[in-house]
């Protein structure tokens, strides 16, 4: 492993620019879709991103929006699982956006 | 809100029929088609069955799969003999319908 | 007001669509906040069964994702005691918490909702 960034090019990812493989990911895997999504991950994605990835093992499949801020709220407390700072870290979009840097499949109840 | 169900398949290889009335509320209705025309088979336990309904209950049947399956003036007498129209009439007249697909 | 919808998912689970269809219609209609509830019904109660390791079958996990119900808003699930009687299945083996009904209480859980699907 070296430091240098992941090129986003060099991986498998579906047409909407989901990971084909779960197993590709990596924390690494999840900076370089973010900067592709001109997003710098701070400390607070990374609890939901592992709230995410914990979420997708015990049900496999990915939460739409509703879903995704009860869990949040049940496993994090409800200052996390709230729409508002789930959007503010997520750009509007956490069920999508927060799914696609965890390397989960799109939701596919979601608007 | 009262229901209409509707069943096709033969009470004898399938499990809906049995449901079905496990389900049946007293102000709903059973509409026959297909292979579930076979229940009026004289004799038989489904036959029997929609005999002990409640009388407020509304037995349907589909001419055509009646008369097709040689079971025409033979169906009860509480049973009421439908065309296609009348199918679409029944479906408009209760709250809800229930197709057991 | 919505119009509350009661789905019966009466397939087994691993036999066909019918089952995975019944619940992506829940999870779809949780999701939006619909009222929602589903009832398992026939082989369906074998969806409720524990243990349940599909790996081989290359398909999503259904047990897995039936437990996701209550978290989609999906909390009304219920079960026909007879289809689970003669089938084997006791109440407290079942993978998701659900009410037990007899015959009674199926026909009032159907009047009591405004559309039913049957799957």
């Amino acid at each position: 492993m070296n430091d240098r960034p992941l090129d986003p090019q060099a991986l498998a990812l579906d047409g909407d620019g989901y990971l084909l493989r779960l197993d590709d990911w990596t924390p690494a895997v999840a900076e370089a879709l973010a900067r592709n999504e001109g997003l710098d991950l701070q400390p607070e994605h990374w609890e939901i991103l592992e709230a995410l990835r914990a979420f997708y093992r015990e049900f496999q499949l990915s939460p739409a929006t509703r879903p995704l801020v009860r869990y949040i709220a049940q496993a994090l407390g409800p200052d996390k699982g709230n729409s508002a700072h789930l959007n503010r870290l997520f750009k509007g979009t956490p069920a999508k956006l927060a799914a696609k840097l965890a390397g989960l499949p799109k939701p596919t109840n979601c608007l | 809100m009262a229901t209409l169900h509707l069943l096709s398949h033969s009470p004898f290889s399938d499990e809906r029929f049995a449901s079905c009335l496990r389900l049946l509320g007293e102000r709903d209705g059973l509409l026959l088609s297909g292979d579930a025309v076979h229940a009026l088979q004289p004799g038989t336990a489904p036959r029997d069955a929609l005999e002990r309904l409640p009388a407020s209950v509304a037995l349907l049947v589909l001419e055509d799969d009646l008369n097709a399956r040689g079971l025409s003036d033979r169906q009860p007498a509480r049973a009421r003999v439908i065309d296609y129209p009348g199918f679409v009439d029944a479906c408009l007249q209760y709250a809800k319908v229930n197709s057991w697909l | 007001m919505a119009r509350s919808l009661l789905i019966v998912s009466r397939q087994a689970p691993w036999s066909g669509p019918h089952a995975r269809e019944a619940l992506d219609m829940a999870l779809a209609g949780g999701a939006y906040d619909l009222p929602i509830a589903l009832l398992f019904l026939d082989d369906g109660v074998f969806q409720l069964q524990r243990g349940q390791q599909p790996g081989a079958l290359e398909q999503k996990d259904l047990g897995a994702n039936l437990q996701a119900l209550p978290l989609f808003g999906v909390e009304s699930l219920y079960a026909c005691r007879h289809s689970l009687q003669t089938r084997g299945l006791a109440e407290d083996t079942l993978l998701l918490p659900v009410q037990v009904l007899d015959a009674p209480g199926l026909r009032e859980l159907l009047d009591a909702h405004d559309e039913v699907v049957t799957i």
